[in-house]
């Protein structure tokens, strides 16, 4: 696993964010943090914020880091890995739903940082895609547009992929939307199911469901780019060939609808036996539910099912979906020739059931 | 409920379809419940879920619905699609040649110089990332000076597609130099074995035995991913099934665009019986059609399709997605794709072209040089729609046909005819009516063929609607 938050010693105060750079000629300037020594015990940079720092680690692994410096915690975080394209700033960690299978369970606290995150996307590499997430991103809708607004008004190169719930999008929201630098923006929205009933019991809200209707409606008035995200457990798995139907039926102007397993983390971790269907003994529900999709235009895709564990019919529509830095391969996997195309595991994945699971292609 | 069309198939089931182009099968049990006005509450649900009853207030219901009959109906408004004839000069002379060409040393049937640079600006001025263009003729071989030219005026283009329409009598270096390009694809003729092949097309041994050396010589250079070979089928003298379908796979050909002779240009005077085509060519056609789901069965190594019939079901499933011209609706002319002949005269359609070269109607729109966002533009695009048509709207196959008004010009001077007394209308017909029945076709074989055509990943089996 790749470290996202390092041990860190610096002499400002306040927390602030900073590109790392192990260039010599590197021009100093607000954002840019020069390497001044390098030794066995780890490296130290300096910028306009004085000193910092980090221990343990090597300074060409940071090479082109942007990082955010918190000197009270003395926490450096990674926000956005140089060459890496698995960099996702979370902006809240509170959340207005509390789906069963939650990898990231909220918090009912919020520390505003869209000032520095949006520090941090100015000082990004051309072109990167960087991802939001939460907790529930639009809880703060007014800060996050506007810092969106605001980092594409500058850097018009930068994409941003959201993660949202879509509850709390109205019709107020469509001219917003629908301005040309939201064609920059895809929005990642999980549904879960067909019916209320159900998707409502799975994300633990009354009313999710009417909500969510509401939101995509605005979102594909307003033309917006999204991507539908449906993790796949138990209590849904017959009832995707359903949700497949809705799909093409009410949502075809989505990009994309991925199908994901689930994460080992959360409360996904505690809650395994209940939750956790396994597709290869069932695969059959997937089946309709993707050829259905496919029929009628919409791009079906399988996150977090290794490659080997798919019928190799759908195998193409695995994609390597876990995030570098939280990837593992089982020591099994070694002989294997799709590796470099596979998602592998997350790396919270208890080894023994990852071992079980595969059979090398 | 919202309104349905309905086209019956057999068994007393019935074929229900929206605006939009969603559709269902109901059983003949379905058919009188939902007749009567006695749904179950399970209809109900069926019936909500395909999108066919909308609730008030639905507001996602209700924008997704008019989603899908936009999408239906969007052309791409910038043009991006030239067919461009450098030359009307040709070096064989096919028995329905569909247009009249003229011989391969006559002078004054090229572009001129002016033409070319009016080609060469037009192409400059294209507001478009990506470029299509067809070289048709005449032979448009005779002419690799100006195939380079154009090419390399594409340079600015992201996307490059160039398709070189030739009898491939000609391979020589400075052919295959211009081959060799990567963007370059070549489309050719090949009715079937060498004896038909001479008798339609290329007339003499020389030619012929000179033709299929180099078709076997293109595809061995290219593989046949490169190459689209089309046959031309007189109906007055069908071809054996077997011998055309082996005449293509034995080069690697898997896609078959089973047509008929087109009535235009010299067909009109040497095939006059092709003016309608009759149950013995709807007969032939389903059997054909049979034959590659019964190969494709019987060998799973590869995947033969009759092209028409693919587009048909790309039409039907996914609307958007498919480009091909003849078969669409709005079909708007002059509009995202134009032909330039070889005087710099401006055509909707390589068929309008043909029409004015047979001296049946003139339907130029302009020339390259002046312009042609011309009065004859409007008036022909006034009536390019098949949403206007009464007979259309209550079809059950509207949402996924097309419209084309040079045909009904082509075959009846007019295009006022009721619809069903059209050809276009009656060959439609049958090619919907015979795709819902192979849709529904429970034979595992069927379901196998469609399934690839459709490039799904698995089965076509669970995944139509079908209301019991």
């Amino acid at each position: 696993m790749i470290p996202l938050r390092l041990r860190g010693r610096a002499e400002a105060t306040a927390p602030y964010v900073v590109r790392l750079s192990t260039a010599r000629d590197v021009a100093p300037g607000p954002g840019a943090a020069r390497l001044v020594t390098e030794d066995d015990e780890g490296v130290a940079f300096s910028s306009a914020n004085g000193l910092l720092a980090i221990d343990g680690v090597c300074a060409a692994m940071l090479d082109g880091d942007v990082v955010l410096v918190d000197p009270q915690r003395q926490w450096v975080e990674r926000l956005l890995r140089a060459g890496s394209q698995h960099n996702t700033l979370v902006v809240t960690e509170r959340c207005d739903q509390l789906c069963v299978m939650c990898s990231q369970p909220p918090k009912k606290t919020h520390v505003d940082r869209f000032a520095l995150l949006e520090e941090a996307c100015l000082l990004a590499a051309p072109d990167l895609l960087i991802g939001i997430s939460g907790g529930e991103p639009t809880l703060f809708k007014e800060e996050l547009l506007a810092m969106v607004e605001r980092v594409l008004g500058v850097r018009p190169d930068l994409s941003f992929h959201i993660l949202s719930n879509a509850q709390h999008f109205t019709e107020q929201d469509i001219p917003r939307l629908a301005a040309p630098a939201f064609r920059r923006v895809s929005w990642g929205i999980p549904i879960y199911a067909a019916t209320a009933g159900l998707h409502d019991a799975i994300v633990v809200k009354d009313g999710a469901f009417t909500a969510l209707q509401k939101g995509l409606a605005a979102l594909l008035v307003a033309g917006a780019r999204v991507e539908l995200r449906t993790v796949v457990v138990k209590d849904n798995l017959a009832a995707l060939p359903e949700l497949a139907r809705f799909v093409a039926v009410r949502l075809q102007f989505v990009e994309a609808w991925s199908l994901m397993q689930l994460e080992h983390v959360g409360f996904a971790k505690g809650r395994w036996d209940n939750l956790f269907a396994d597709h290869r003994a069932a695969f059959a529900p997937l089946a309709e539910a993707i050829d259905y999709a496919i029929l009628h235009g919409v791009r079906a895709q399988l996150f977090n099912f290794p490659r080997c564990t798919v019928p190799a019919a759908y195998r193409s529509l695995a994609r390597a979906s876990i995030s570098d830095w939280k990837r593992k391969f089982p020591n099994r996997c070694a002989p294997c020739r799709e590796q470099a195309q596979c998602g592998g595991f997350f790396a919270w994945h208890p080894d023994d059931q990852a071992s079980q699971m595969v059979q090398p292609l | 409920m919202m309104a349905l069309r309905r086209h019956p198939l057999p068994a007393g089931q019935e074929l229900f379809v929206n605006a939009a182009g969603r559709f269902f099968l109901a059983s003949q049990a379905a058919r009188k419940r939902i007749d009567s006005s006695a749904l179950l509450e399970t209809d109900r649900d069926f019936l909500q879920l395909q999108g066919h009853v909308l609730e008030p207030g639905d507001t996602l219901g209700h924008l997704a619905r008019g989603y899908a009959e936009a999408r239906r109906a969007v052309v791409s408004p910038q043009l991006d699609y030239l067919i461009l004839v450098p030359t009307l000069r040709c070096d064989l002379s096919c028995s329905y040649c569909q247009v009249s060409r003229v011989a391969a040393t006559q002078p004054g049937y090229d572009w001129s110089e002016d033409t070319v640079e009016a080609v060469l600006r037009l192409l400059d001025m294209l507001a478009t990332p990506q470029i299509k263009i067809e070289f048709q003729g005449g032979e448009p071989t005779l002419r690799p000076d100006l195939l380079r030219r154009v090419i390399a005026r594409c340079a600015r283009f992201e996307q490059r597609e160039f398709v070189i329409c030739t009898n491939l009598q000609r391979l020589d270096d400075e052919i295959i130099a211009l081959l060799d390009h990567p963007d370059v694809f070549i489309s050719t003729s090949l009715d079937g074995g060498p004896d038909v092949h001479a008798r339609n097309r290329t007339g003499s041994a020389a030619a012929t035995v000179r033709f299929f050396g180099n078709l076997a010589a293109v595809v061995a250079r290219y593989g046949p991913k490169k190459i689209a070979a089309l046959p031309t089928i007189d109906p007055a003298a069908l071809p054996d099934i077997d011998a055309l379908i082996e005449s293509h796979a034995r080069h690697g050909f898997e896609s078959i665009f089973l047509r008929p002779i087109n009535f235009q240009g010299f067909a009109r005077k040497r095939h006059r019986a092709v003016r309608e085509q009759d149950d013995d060519w709807r007969a032939y056609y389903e059997r054909f059609v049979r034959r590659l789901i019964a190969r494709n069965w019987q060998d799973r190594s590869r995947v033969l399709e009759e092209a028409y019939l693919s587009i048909a079901l790309r039409r039907i499933f996914r609307p958007g997605t498919e480009r091909h011209v003849d078969l669409r609706s709005p079909n708007p002319l002059g509009i995202d794709y134009i032909v330039i002949d070889h005087d710099g005269v401006v055509y909707p359609t390589d068929e309008a072209r043909m029409l004015a070269r047979a001296g049946v109607i003139d339907l130029a729109i302009g020339t390259v040089a002046g312009g042609w966002d011309s009065p004859a533009r409007d008036v022909l695009n006034q009536h390019s729609s098949n949403s206007d048509d009464p007979a259309c709207q209550r079809c059950a196959f509207q949402p996924f046909c097309g419209r084309d008004l040079v045909d009904d010009i082509a075959r009846y001077g007019r295009i006022d005819l009721p619809r069903h007394d059209t050809a276009f209308c009656r060959r439609h017909m049958h090619l919907f009516g015979f795709v819902f029945q192979l849709l529904y076709d429970e034979d595992e074989a069927v379901r196998y063929s469609l399934a690839r055509w459709l490039r799904l990943p698995g089965a076509m089996a669970p995944t139509l609607d079908y209301l019991a």
